[in-house]
């Protein structure tokens, strides 16, 4: 067939580029770096589909999350348009909720900002592991409810949920504070080694695994209180 | 020595143009291109008439819209002036094929032959149709293919004109004129006024009057005559009929001394024509005006009988205000009309003043705007009947669309060639209808707005 813009054969190509395209363009190209290196997570950590919950492999996969994200230039929008790929995209093939709310969590904890909202009302999806290992001097401001897991293993950082919270919130977490507006699951703070978790709903439950080995059977190394009043640590048990 | 015979038959032509305007048909200018000046009734039929085109002149009764076609039929054609008036079809509820066209031979029909006596109309390459809107619609498709192809048939009989023009006049719309129709109305190249040419010119006219007999031989009419009326083949008819045609040019150049053009001369000005090109920018310009009268995002093109649909985004483009799609025999009439232009005026390459001066007058007659559209603008002031004047008016407003974008526009017809040529890269993006046609050209449906 003829080529009917052969007349322009000598006429030079520029493409035309406005700042709104260069913007577009670093955000997509970003995102895409984001979405490569959770794709590749997904391979590593779990190839056959099937992820439980284990300290040593929650562990794993965070580092092998900030592994692959080490180095990348990106912004709390990012993580944001990030949460919604997730969400929405036929893209990835694999969304497993664990290791997305790892990732995201990973990528929360090495954003260049220090106060992070994201927006889980806006999924579908239900995200675990949310502010996961957040470190001190980050607040992460979640609004809308959340899977399990959330704020476990917090390492100082503020974890703010407007919403409600599934079982284990906090579990495992050394320091800092979680704030929730509503509800908390089953076993909440378990294995909590510090910090503090606040709700003003009901929570389900406390946990019940106990942490350290002082002679005491310390059930909490930190502090769990309920619409402002102090529900546990209530009393040291001597172990025995 | 190309060049010297371009500029001796560019003189000669420009001879013809001087002497019709001084002599013939006194006119106001209307029309300045690159510092010239000239009458656009005038100027675009002699123009239309070297390159064998169409004009439909339209005009008040009186203002020479008959007249200044047959002095450029005359000059350009070599045809006297009698001949000419003798061959000319008027328009009028009546006619009828045979006077039109052609007629059995009774007296052979008699004899069991079948015999066609071809009309002075058909045979002779000059033709004039005068108020062609008195013809009756259903009559008006009788003409349809000759206008078109200089083809004309009657019986088992056809003639193809081996060169030809016409000119057609209308009058404004009265009692006693129809709609041209749309078919007929779309093989015309341009559209031009004879305008009235003032009151000084006009007492000027009546004192001294402008009757053409210089251009008046009534012993090679009688030839003509004779010629015409044998009954051997077209071609020699015309070939003897030329014989006389290059007489009558030596006797214009004795008197009243202008100098005309032989056939050879015409085909020669003709094949210098089609090879002047259209630089970038003009043609560019063309494919965003095509782009405009022809875009529906909705509904995949203009189609007569369909509105915008509904909270179009386009709004703000041609499309949104006329009704039908253009055709393409517009391009054809831009083309061959902007390479005379730019002929004329001795310039190597057809630009955007060259295709901005012609495409009012190629584009008038063919755009059906919306009614709400003419009646936002059909008071306002100007110089020009309604459709000329919208005419020119689409094209200011695609050409300043134009200039604020010709490199982006430029660019995407250099990248759209590319990506057919197989590169890897992306159609440009832009507003304007013409980026959304490229990338259909191009195998992207764009549904995706």
């Amino acid at each position: 067939m003829k080529n009917p813009f052969q007349d322009f054969r000598s006429v030079p190509y520029h493409k035309r580029e406005i700042p709104l395209d260069r913007i577009v363009r670093a955000k997509e190209e970003t995102l895409e770096l984001l979405v490569q290196g959770y794709l590749q997570l997904v391979e590593e950590e779990v190839r056959d589909l099937v992820w439980l919950v284990e300290e040593s492999k929650v562990e794993k996969a965070y580092n092998a999350a900030i592994k692959r994200i080490d180095g990348s230039l990106y912004d709390a929008d990012d993580i944001d348009e990030f949460c919604a790929l997730l969400d929405s995209s036929n893209k990835l093939p694999y969304l497993i909720s664990g290791p997305a709310g790892i990732y995201i969590s990973a990528l929360v904890n090495r954003a260049q900002e220090d106060h992070i909202v994201l927006s889980p009302k806006d999924y579908e999806r239900s995200f675990h592991f949310l502010g996961y290992k957040l470190p001190e001097g980050k607040t992460l401001v979640l609004q809308g409810d959340v899977g399990d897991f959330t704020g476990s293993g917090l390492f100082g950082g503020s974890l703010i949920l407007e919403g409600s919270a599934g079982n284990w919130c906090g579990a495992g977490m050394m320091k800092g504070e979680i704030r929730v507006t509503h509800n908390t699951g089953q076993n909440t703070g378990e294995w909590m080694r510090g910090g503090e978790i606040h709700v003003d709903g009901t929570i389900q439950s406390v946990g019940t695994k106990f942490y350290g080995n002082t002679g005491y059977r310390v059930l909490f190394g930190g502090k769990i209180y309920q619409k402002g009043k102090l529900l546990v640590p209530r009393a040291l048990v001597k172990e025995g | 020595m190309a060049q010297e015979t371009n500029g001796a038959l560019r003189e000669t032509v420009r001879d013809i143009h001087r002497y019709i305007g001084d002599n013939l048909y006194f006119s106001r200018p209307d029309l300045e291109i690159k510092g010239e000046k000239f009458n656009s009734a005038l100027f675009l039929t002699l123009l239309t008439g070297l390159r064998q085109g169409k004009a439909l002149i339209i005009g008040e009764p009186g203002l020479g819209k008959t007249t200044s076609a047959e002095y450029v039929c005359s000059l350009l054609y070599r045809v006297p002036l009698g001949t000419i008036w003798g061959s000319e079809v008027s328009g009028h509820p009546e006619q009828t094929e045979e006077k039109i066209i052609g007629r059995p031979d009774l007296g052979r029909l008699n004899q069991g032959e079948e015999v066609v006596v071809w009309s002075h109309f058909v045979l002779l390459p000059t033709k004039i149709v005068d108020e062609i809107n008195r013809l009756p619609e259903t009559k008006q498709s009788m003409i349809l293919d000759g206008v078109d192809r200089g083809n004309w048939e009657y019986l088992n009989d056809s003639v193809i004109n081996r060169e030809y023009c016409l000119f057609a006049t209308a009058n404004y719309q009265d009692g006693g004129t129809n709609t041209i129709i749309a078919p007929l109305i779309d093989r015309f190249d341009i559209m031009v006024e004879s305008k009235h040419p003032g009151p000084n010119l006009a007492f000027h006219i009546g004192m001294t009057g402008a009757n053409g007999s210089g251009l008046r031989n009534e012993e090679l009419e009688r030839g003509l005559h004779r010629i015409l009326n044998q009954r051997n083949s077209y071609e020699d008819r015309m070939d003897q009929a030329e014989e006389l045609c290059n007489q009558f040019g030596e006797a214009l150049t004795q008197s009243p001394g202008v100098q005309t053009l032989s056939r050879s001369d015409r085909e020669t000005i003709r094949s210098q024509m089609d090879e002047i090109p259209f630089d970038v920018d003009a043609n560019a310009f063309l494919r965003l005006v095509l782009s405009e009268l022809s875009f529906c995002y909705h509904y995949g093109q203009r189609r007569f009988h369909e509105g915008c649909a509904d909270g179009c985004h386009f709004t703000s483009y041609l499309c949104h205000a006329v009704r039908n799609c253009i055709s393409n025999r517009f391009p054809k009439s831009a083309r061959t009309l902007s390479q005379a232009l730019a002929w004329f005026l001795g310039d190597e390459q057809v630009g955007l003043e060259h295709l901005r001066a012609i495409l009012p007058f190629t584009l008038a007659h063919r755009i059906q705007w919306k009614e709400e559209t003419l009646a936002r603008r059909e008071k306002e002031s100007r110089q020009d009947p309604l459709p000329i004047y919208m005419a020119k008016e689409a094209v200011r407003e695609m050409h300043r669309r134009y200039i604020e974008q010709a490199p982006q526009l430029k660019s995407a017809l250099a990248a759209a060639c590319r990506i057919t040529d197989g590169d890897a890269l992306e159609p440009a993006q832009g507003d304007h209808p013409i980026y959304w046609e490229i990338r259909r050209d191009l195998g992207e449906e764009v549904l995706d707005r």
